[in-house]
């Protein structure tokens, strides 16, 4: 088939769904409802007619690939284009025909056809509720807010998914670390979200307290009692790991939403509540970047010792150092 | 020639020159917040990462821009919440971003338009992928740990919605919710 022939035919496939499209708009124009019956006729007429879509799509694949006048990375451009449009075509095509027979949709449902990595977000915190969009996950220290891993996962999975790869990330950064003694993560507080059992289980076997992380919606005691800590060790099994003095800073460290949301506000401040970067590689980019530019804030702070009373407070407990920015990296050229 | 003119100036030796660090004071914000950084590793981390996935053919060609800089650009963007264009602008005028991407001494030329083009910047981020993000960010952590400026003993974990694109509004749209609205407020 020739490349003229190929156009013609594609031009008009896009007309006449175009032209049922805006008959199906006029019909329910003015209704104020959509009917099951004409949307389910439309969508046989549709498809019917868009059949010829996929054939026309293969021949055009079929086309690129014996062009001479093309060069080989536009070749393969286009190539990688048509492909994820096909593939973004039968997801597409699966999740309307569950709509249009009146079934739920699964959980990571597609909401743009040009990235399927974007997810609905049912969540309102921190006063910026996305429709849809990405939910990139932190661990942060509660002190100053230091970042020290990011996750963001493709679509919308639960929070306590978020957690093992965190965990892994810190200690991957923790590896780097030469002096000695070597940082060890004692605890690891969240909210309600991350009340998981099977979590709880596996920060347990990497000597992690999960205390922090709440049962219910009480709030925590902010110390807790010599038979709490006992129990808790006992419950844990990390006697041998941690100390009761450790319990103790894990139950005053807590989950405080303010502290959180001091860090993520930084964040949004710095551009991480809108990707402006394409696709889900971009969005790793633009908030890692973030990230990145919010701890280097964070050192600052630290370094002029502009930090909230609490965060002195946790500072002085974990015997953490403070120092001049200039003192000992006079020129960083 | 031109390309070389355009971004990377301050090596054409042309004009006057200055020290860069001798014009920004010690006190000055972004100065504080560039010398956080552990340059020296990202810098080899990205280099080596680069090395890795996008093997040059050849060693012929003009020697690139500096990773220092268009890294240092790509975090000063973020942090000044600027577009391209603006923090390559920037980098032209401001000596605190010069001294933030590292660039030590430059030759003053009024003629000169730019020092790294939005493009080369946007070719740069282009190359940019997860685990090399997550490495720069363990550097990063890692350094402060090893300074003693943060512990990993206590940490917290949460999420946070991000919406993706630009939510433009078009005069279409604007029009028919208005439409729609005056509509509903004069029914009775």
């Amino acid at each position: 088939m020739q490349s003229a022939e190929l156009e013609v035919q594609a031009h008009q496939l896009q007309h006449d769904l175009q032209k049922m499209m805006r008959r199906f708009g006029r019909q329910c124009r003015g209704m104020g409802t959509v009917f099951v019956t004409l949307v389910r006729q439309t969508e046989t007429q549709l498809l019917e007619r868009g059949r010829q879509v996929l054939p026309l799509a293969q021949a055009v694949q079929e086309r690129l690939h014996s062009m001479p006048q093309l060069l080989e990375d536009q070749r393969a451009r286009l190539d990688t284009q048509l492909t994820a449009a096909l593939e973004a075509y039968h997801w597409i095509e699966s999740q309307s025909r569950r709509l249009t027979q009146g079934k739920a949709l699964t959980h990571c449902k597609i909401v743009n056809a040009y990235d399927p990595t974007i997810a609905p977000i049912c969540k309102g915190k921190s006063n910026c509720p996305a429709q849809f969009g990405r939910k990139p996950g932190i661990i942060a220290e509660p002190a100053a807010g230091f970042i020290f891993a990011l996750h963001l996962p493709v679509g919308n999975p639960s929070d306590a998914s978020y957690v093992e790869p965190l965990v892994d990330n810190v200690e991957q950064a923790i590896a780097r670390v030469r002096t000695r003694p070597t940082p060890a993560i004692h605890s690891l507080a969240g909210d309600l979200a991350l009340n998981d059992a099977a979590l709880r289980e596996v920060l347990h076997e990497r000597g992690i307290l999960t205390v922090g992380i709440p049962k219910t919606v009480d709030p925590l005691p902010p110390s807790p009692t010599p038979e709490d800590v006992l129990r808790i060790l006992d419950e844990t099994d990390l006697h041998h790991i941690r100390t009761p003095s450790q319990v103790h800073l894990a139950y005053a460290c807590g989950y405080s939403r303010p502290v959180v949301e001091s860090s993520i506000a930084s964040l949004l401040c710095r551009g991480a509540g809108h990707l402006t970067y394409k696709g889900h590689r971009g969005a790793i980019v633009q908030t890692g970047m973030a990230v990145m530019a919010h701890n280097a804030a964070t050192l600052v702070r630290i370094h002029q010792y502009r930090l909230s009373k609490r965060a002195r407070t946790f500072r002085r407990r974990l015997r953490l150092r403070c120092r001049k920015v200039n003192q000992g990296n006079a020129s960083i050229n | 020639m031109q390309l070389l003119r355009y971004l990377q100036h301050w090596l054409t030796r042309r004009g006057p020159g200055f020290q860069v660090a001798d014009f920004v004071p010690e006190t000055h914000p972004i100065r504080q917040w560039a010398d956080t950084f552990p340059w020296a590793a990202l810098v080899a981390a990205v280099d080596r990462s680069f090395a890795q996935r996008f093997p040059k053919p050849s060693t012929r060609g003009r020697p690139p821009v500096s990773t220092r800089v268009l890294l240092a650009l790509e975090l000063l963007k973020q942090e000044l919440t600027c577009s391209d264009e603006q923090i390559c602008s920037r980098l032209r005028t401001d000596v605190a971003v010069m001294y933030a991407c590292g660039i030590t001494e430059v030759q003053v030329d009024r003629a000169q338009e730019h020092f790294v083009l939005p493009e080369v910047l946007a070719q740069f981020r282009r190359r940019l992928d997860e685990p090399l993000m997550a490495e720069l960010l363990a550097i990063q952590a890692a350094t402060a740990m090893e300074d003693g400026l943060v512990s990993p003993a206590h940490l917290v974990v949460d999420t946070f919605p991000s919406e993706q694109g630009s939510q433009r509004v078009n005069d279409a749209a604007t029009l028919y919710k208005a439409q729609k609205k005056s509509s509903s407020s004069s029914r009775p």
